[in-house]
């Protein structure tokens, strides 16, 4: 029956180009900034600046200044891209419940005999699956654009491989999870994505101390917030499955 | 065994009493009407019936599935019953026979294309299957629900106000289909605050002004009812009556024979006739004169 739920949901995607442009647009972004920015210093910028760039962040690479710019770039980029999976399923998910019932489907789908957690689950699955995909493209493109302006092999290092294939998916279900949690509270489609998407402002705070130069994540920093996410995953389900009271989303209107 | 057994059943809003002691029965093959003006508890009385919401007090059976106080039905009480909800809600982008078949397999039915094609046809929506559900018409959309609360061939069938907001063609076509299903002898609750359809379609009818007021049973006598627009002394057209009741200026006959000869009985009797029209059940009497009582107690 989940695959049922993920098929409708995935269909009606498909049929969004709206939506579609919207989830798109902001990796795309996210892509070609950092690469557009990296082939003009490289094009316009003088070597003393790029040697700053590689004091700044610390960052060294046998290949050259290029390199060392480039790989500075990467590992300062890579927060942006576990932004991504976190917010764009947010897009998806806090329609979910509200958008169900702007649209009057809520009660005839909780009126069929399917769990709660199967409408929960398909639901979460047909959200994280685009939004882990679109992530996976955009951080392959921006390798490739990378590596093909340093014209060397920069990215992906092993923090990235790490932060796309294992970072990424748990922070999607962590978005995910709290679009849904919120999305079974807060009933408006709109409000449930604005509030859900708040998620994201401590990613982006680490994103903004790093490229200040103020910290820098290493592995370790990864790691743990792999399991911390995890962990907060986990929670979160439980709570979207427990708060998705059938009774309580057809009779409340905010 | 009853499809529907209600007994007292409750259910309030934030302190605010949508309905009470709504006690009443169905029978497997009636159709049964629920009766009340706006805001009188008859759609929650339908939500609790379909297992959307648990009473506050009460119990009830549905097609063998019980419900208790905060207690609502569960995916068995869900999986027999059909319910045409207020407003159709079906997925926009999604074609007429897409959303069909997508509730079909929610609610397990057998075959849910083919169910789902079946039900298309027999709606004549067969032309407009393949379109987006928000491109087809109001009355379309409406049968397109009625297809879906008919998909899983539920053991009980709810429809919330089926005719509501249609112009009159598409309330026509609705009423027709919901007359088809009620000769096919299929369960159905009948929720509304058209007294014709209910006078049409129901064996029984349910009041609802907040809580139940009565259960009123309507009788469908083969009665003419004449008005005289003179005194008339009927005694010549007895021998083609079952029956004769003459009130005031009104005439009831049950009559042996056809209209026409009756009516032409009447005329060479020396009847100067208003208008003839069938006597139907005094519904909206009753209704009028239950809510007047309720209101006043």
């Amino acid at each position: 029956m989940i695959g049922v739920v993920i098929r409708k949901e995935l269909l009606e995607l498909r049929r969004s180009p709206v939506l579609l442009l919207s989830m798109a647009s902001l990796p795309a972004t996210v892509v070609l900034v950092p690469v557009v920015l990296f082939a003009w210093m490289l094009h316009a910028a003088p070597e003393q600046t790029l040697g700053f760039i590689e004091e700044l962040y610390g960052v060294r690479s046998a290949g050259g200044t290029a390199a060392g710019v480039g790989l500075a770039l990467g590992r300062n980029w890579l927060p942006m891209f576990l932004v991504l999976p976190m917010f764009l399923p947010i897009l998806l998910a806090a329609q979910s419940i509200g958008g169900e019932r702007e649209r009057r489907t809520l009660e005839p789908l909780l009126a069929t005999p399917v769990s709660t957690l199967t409408i929960v689950v398909g639901k979460s699955i047909a959200a994280l699956v685009p939004a882990v995909l679109i992530t996976w493209a955009a951080a392959a493109l921006f390798c490739l654009g990378m590596d093909a302006i340093a014209g060397r092999m920069l990215l992906p290092d092993a923090a990235w491989l790490f932060g796309t294939l294992v970072l990424s998916p748990l922070l999607a279900l962590f978005g995910n999870a709290m679009a849904v949690v919120v999305s079974s509270r807060v009933l408006d489609p709109r409000a449930a994505q604005n509030l859900a998407a708040t998620t994201v402002l401590p990613l982006l705070a680490l994103l903004a101390f790093q490229l200040a130069g103020r910290i820098s994540l290493g592995p370790r920093f990864y790691f743990a917030l792999a399991a911390g996410v995890a962990a907060a995953d986990a929670a979160l389900i439980a709570a979207a499955v427990r708060l998705f009271d059938r009774e309580r989303l057809l009779t409340r209107w905010r | 065994m009853a499809a529907i057994e209600a007994h007292g059943l409750a259910k309030s809003f934030g302190g605010r009493i949508a309905c009470r002691d709504v006690s009443f029965s169905v029978e497997r093959g009636e159709v049964f009407g629920l009766l009340g003006p706006n805001g009188a508890g008859k759609t929650t009385t339908l939500r609790m019936l379909a297992g959307l919401y648990a009473p506050d007090a009460g119990t009830a059976t549905v097609a063998g599935c019980a419900i208790a106080a905060g207690r609502a039905g569960g995916p068995a009480l869900r999986a027999r019953v059909g319910l045409l909800t207020e407003s159709p809600g079906f997925y926009d982008r999604l074609t007429a026979r897409e959303n069909l078949i997508y509730f079909a397999r929610l609610q397990q039915a057998r075959d849910p294309a083919r169910r789902s094609d079946a039900l298309i046809e027999r709606f004549a929506l067969r032309d407009h299957a393949q379109r987006p559900f928000a491109e087809l018409s109001r009355g379309m959309k409406q049968k397109l629900a009625i297809a879906r609360a008919l998909v899983h061939e539920p053991e009980v069938i709810l429809l919330d106000e089926p005719t509501v907001g249609l112009d009159p063609e598409a309330t026509r076509e609705v009423r027709s289909l919901v007359g088809e299903l009620a000769a096919e002898h299929r369960t159905l609750v009948l929720c509304t605050h058209h007294l014709e359809e209910v006078e049409r379609l129901c064996s029984r009818a349910a009041f609802i002004a907040g809580r139940l007021v009565a259960v009123h049973e309507i009788r469908r006598e083969n009665l003419l009812r004449v008005e005289l627009a003179a005194p008339f002394a009927p005694d010549g057209v007895r021998a083609l009556c079952h029956s004769l009741r003459l009130s005031g200026s009104t005439l009831l006959i049950e009559p042996r024979v056809e209209v026409p000869e009756i009516v032409a009985a009447l005329v060479r009797s020396g009847a100067r006739i208003a208008s003839v029209a069938p006597h139907r059940d005094p519904l909206e009497d009753a209704w009028l004169q239950l809510l007047a009582e309720a209101r006043e107690r």
